[in-house]
């Protein structure tokens, strides 16, 4: 059955030469009927003739027997009127014997012509018996009859009898001939239609085959490649559309299977690669760890000798020497704070930053901040207030420690930056949230430089940093904490007039642990 | 009521220095120890009132040193403070793990730590 997919031709022809083949057959059908009808109405229109000829020699022959009986009633009723019945009833057979004369062919017109001559003879002993019967020779009459008229119709109606029996047998035959040609033509046509059924059931299914089968295989293997398994080649041995189709899918598959170990290779790579970073962000952070130690520990040193000397441990401190004595201490602390945030801001970085979710309170968290922050507040001379919101849950979730660190970020610098008035931390309930609000009556922020206090080492002018300190960390990593919680963090200033900072943390805080 | 033994384990010649001068204004006994090994040995010979533990420590780091000594059960109730200038999460909860009795980031402040001494090993 493969020849038809063989077959090195479009589909589209293949279908149009397998219909255009039982189109052709039955085009074969409907002449060979159109044959088969004309041929009948021949036959038939045949065997009317033999039929007339038939009706014409039974004519003749009852004509013949008519005369031969008014011939006979003529001598007996001895009336010559009778005669004329038998010239009339010859006019008849003569006109039918015309008819039968032009309806035959050349052999039999030779016994018609023979007739013909038999009748005129026979008229002319017809009209002596009519003479002798008109003159009363009545014996002479009967004997010209019985002698001559007699035998001489006679003869003729034995010929007439055998062209009636010819004609009878020509008949019979041409309706056999008939009936066959009619079964002949049944068998014919019933067999034309079971070759066109059989050719058209069996041309369908060969080229169906042919056109399903590259369609089954192609089936197959686009499953294989929806399952993931690429590589695969589809062979039909179809030469058309469909081999073109399955050369294409094998071709696509093969790619597939290409692009499939090409990405492969990649993601080992990158695996490899990524292995490789992990390590590489490892190190950093080791390195980040033990950096911090090695700074810590000589800044141990220098911060317990200032608080030894200054405690007096060593004898009296000279009144001049306390202030140097304060100021190697602070400047010792923000070194501190500065290794703190660098080593927070490079964990968070490093996605290493997990949150301590817990429950909490906000009065305890902006307490502890007031607390902290108190004296330096008391030392400029500040008003330093703090308000939780009474609506306010008294058990919040959230990370204590960072938003307590949040919180001392965004105060210490609101004190840091305000000389005159006052910093307020507020605690108040918006919406699914706690928010907490640092506002200032300090220098502000120009419009243009909002948007970048959250960037790392940024301060809103050098000149700044170095009047008011500060690492350009704090926001920063005050920012992050506050979007580890799943919160935001914004700010209004006016500059001269004061800041605010305001950062939300959801109450139903569980969220991600890194940024 | 006799003199308390402080045993102070720490590589840092001016950490050891700090310790000392403020030690030196207290009736308390101090002993040094260079690195975690002799750290153990010498409170194991000398059974201290106090032990002050560093973590990042040569030859042998605090907290394993705070094992051993908790593993013996000459040294198991003696008291250990921790102090660690490794300012990792987690550093407390490994601190407590390895059977500190207190636990000291860095830098602490000299008043602080005697406090704490004080409070827990009184003065004789």
């Amino acid at each position: 059955m493969s020849w038809v997919a063989q077959v090195r031709a479009p589909v589209q022809r293949k279908l149009l030469v397998a219909f255009l083949l039982i189109t052709l057959l039955f085009i074969a059908m409907g002449a060979f009927s159109l044959f088969t009808i004309r041929e009948m109405s021949r036959q038939s229109e045949l065997l009317d003739r033999a039929h007339q000829r038939l009706e014409r020699a039974q004519e003749i022959h009852h004509s013949l027997a008519m005369q031969m009986h008014l011939t006979a009633m003529a001598l007996l009723v001895r009336d010559e009127a009778a005669v004329a019945s038998v010239l009339r009833e010859n006019n008849r057979f003569n006109e039918a014997l015309a008819q039968l004369e032009a309806a035959v062919e050349d052999p039999e017109r030779v016994v018609i012509q023979k007739v013909r001559a038999g009748q005129e003879e026979a008229m002319v002993i017809v009209a002596d018996i009519a003479n002798l019967v008109r003159d009363g020779k009545i014996a002479a009459a009967t004997q010209l009859h019985a002698s001559r008229e007699d035998p001489l119709y006679r003869s003729i109606d034995a010929r007439v009898a055998e062209m009636v029996q010819r004609e009878n047998a020509g008949m019979v035959s041409l309706r056999d001939g008939l009936r066959a040609a009619q079964q002949r033509s049944l068998v014919v046509m019933a067999s034309f239609a079971a070759i066109s059924v059989l050719l058209a059931l069996g041309g369908g299914f060969v080229i169906s085959w042919a056109l399903i089968r590259p369609v089954y295989a192609a089936h197959g293997l686009l499953n294989e490649l929806a399952g993931g398994r690429f590589g695969g080649t589809v062979t039909v041995p179809n030469r058309d559309e469909f081999g073109e189709l399955a050369a294409r899918l094998s071709a696509t598959s093969r790619e597939l299977a290409r692009l499939d170990a090409e990405q492969r290779c990649a993601a080992q790579e990158l695996g490899a690669l990524n292995a490789k970073l992990e390590q590489a962000s490892k190190a950093k952070s080791e390195f980040l760890a033990n950096m911090s130690h090695e700074l810590r520990t000589p800044l141990n040193a220098i911060l317990g000798f200032t608080e030894m000397l200054s405690d007096g441990l060593y004898g009296p401190v000279p009144a001049q020497y306390k202030e140097p004595l304060a100021d190697i201490q602070t400047n010792g602390r923000h070194l501190l704070r500065l290794i703190n945030d660098v080593l927070d801001l490079s964990k968070i970085e490093a996605g290493r930053m997990e949150l301590a979710m817990e429950e909490y309170s906000a009065q305890e968290v902006v307490g502890m901040v007031r607390a902290s922050l108190r004296s330096l507040a008391e030392e400029k001379g500040l008003d330093f207030k703090v308000e939780v919101d009474p609506g306010l849950p008294e058990v919040l979730r959230g990370d204590a420690k960072r938003i307590m660190q949040c919180l001392l970020n965004l105060a210490g610098n609101a004190l840091k930056f305000t000389k005159r008035g006052g910093v307020t931390i507020r605690a108040a309930r918006d919406g699914d949230c706690v928010r907490y609000s640092v506002s200032d009556t300090g220098i502000g922020i120009p419009t243009d430089q909002l948007a970048e206090v959250f960037a790392e080492f940024r301060q809103v002018d050098a000149t700044v940093t170095r009047e008011f300190g500060g690492t350009g960390l704090g926001l920063s990593i005050t920012k992050k904490f506050v979007e580890m919680h799943g919160g935001r963090i914004w700010v209004e200033s006016r500059l001269n007039e004061g800041s605010a900072f305001h950062f939300t943390i959801p109450l139903r805080s569980e969220i991600a642990s890194t940024v | 009521m006799s003199q308390k033994t402080i045993l102070y384990v720490e590589d840092n010649e001016f950490n050891r220095k700090i310790i000392r001068q403020l030690l030196a204004q207290t009736s308390y006994r101090l002993r040094e120890a260079h690195d975690g090994e002799s750290g153990v040995r010498a409170a194991q010979d000398e059974l201290p009132d106090l032990i002050l533990m560093d973590v990042q420590l040569p030859k042998m780091s605090g907290l394993e040193a705070t094992q051993r000594l908790r593993a013996d059960p000459r040294t198991a109730a003696v008291p250990i403070i921790i102090i660690t200038s490794y300012a990792m999460d987690g550093d407390a909860q490994k601190a407590n793990d390895a059977g500190a009795t207190a636990y000291l980031a860095k830098p602490y402040s000299p008043r602080h730590l005697l406090a704490k001494i004080r409070e827990i090993v009184p003065e004789a």
